[in-house]
């Protein structure tokens, strides 16, 4: 259960660290596992000299960009009427177009954000649960 | 669908109970109800907690070791569906339950074997070491005839003055 102005870790390689939601998409209120967020970066890997790694690192802080919910500390409902919880609550970083800004994910995703849009994302995650 | 057991209690997790945490490290664990679930938010080891299935096997208090106790397993082999292997599964798993809990019966009654005679004799202990508490007179003459009691209380008296 992510709110305005709720922090979660990101789980990529996209730069940033901590990222403080500031919508959420889709008129909701809340956003929970496989919702999409807007969030503002508030703390960022330190950008190593060169441009050598381009990829990594897009993100700096201040920038506002796009994530999708992965992990939550509140539990949710699954189909089968038990429900699942995690340790943090956790975001991929998105582009305005949907597609993740890094190329990897590191750590476990939530099983509801295997829908047809994230496709690439649960790829790339080592463990779905 | 499958019946996963409870994290912490052992029992049986049925579909639509119970909570499921996953931990950073992708290791999941089940509990059957929020009692569990409590406990191990508690940090409590389930080996130390007198109610669940673990301590008890831990401390000797449950059959073991037992061919029993072997069909019930976590197979990872899919099997394909039989109807004639399904009839004979279910038949056979109402007879093994019933070699089960006749054997657990026996195990439990080896057990407990010495402990009504334990019993009665810190029992008999604790009437001889204090005689002067029983007020009967009645009752205090048949525990001497029965040699229950050894000497008399008067004699206790004299030692203690």
């Amino acid at each position: 259960m992510l709110l305005l102005k709720s922090f979660a870790k990101v789980i990529d390689n996209s730069g940033a660290l901590v990222v403080e939601v500031i919508n959420v998409m889709g008129g909701s209120r809340v956003a929970s596992l496989g919702d999409e967020v807007v969030c503002v970066v508030k703390k960022a890997r330190p950008v190593s000299g060169e441009g050598s790694s381009n990829a990594v690192s897009k993100l700096k802080k201040g920038d506002v960009a796009r994530a999708l919910v992965v992990r939550t500390v509140q539990p949710v409902r699954r189909l089968d009427g038990t429900f699942v919880k995690f340790d943090d609550n956790a975001v991929v970083m998105l582009s305005k177009q949907g597609t993740p800004l890094g190329n990897r994910v590191l750590g476990v995703i939530a099983n509801e954000t295997r829908q047809k849009r994230w496709a690439k994302i649960v790829s790339l995650a080592p463990k779905v649960v | 669908m499958r019946l996963e057991k409870c994290f912490f209690c052992s029992s049986t997790v049925y579909p639509g109970h119970g909570i499921m945490f996953v931990r950073n490290d992708a290791k999941q664990f089940r509990f059957c109800r929020s009692k569990c679930h409590k406990n191990f938010k508690m940090k409590r080891n389930p080996r130390k907690v007198k109610w669940t299935k673990a301590f008890r096997t831990a401390a000797g208090k449950e059959m073991t070791v037992d061919a029993s106790l072997e069909f019930e397993k976590r197979r990872n082999i899919p099997v394909r569906y039989d109807r004639e292997l399904m009839a004979t599964t279910l038949k056979a798993m109402k007879r093994i339950q019933e070699i089960k809990a006749k054997r657990e019966r026996v195990f439990m009654k080896k057990r407990l074997q010495g402990k009504k005679a334990q019993e009665k004799k810190e029992a008999l202990k604790l009437v001889s070491t204090n005689i002067e508490l029983i007020k009967t007179p009645a009752l205090k003459q048949r525990l001497l005839e029965k040699k229950i009691i050894g000497g008399t209380p008067k004699s206790k008296d004299v030692e203690m003055a």
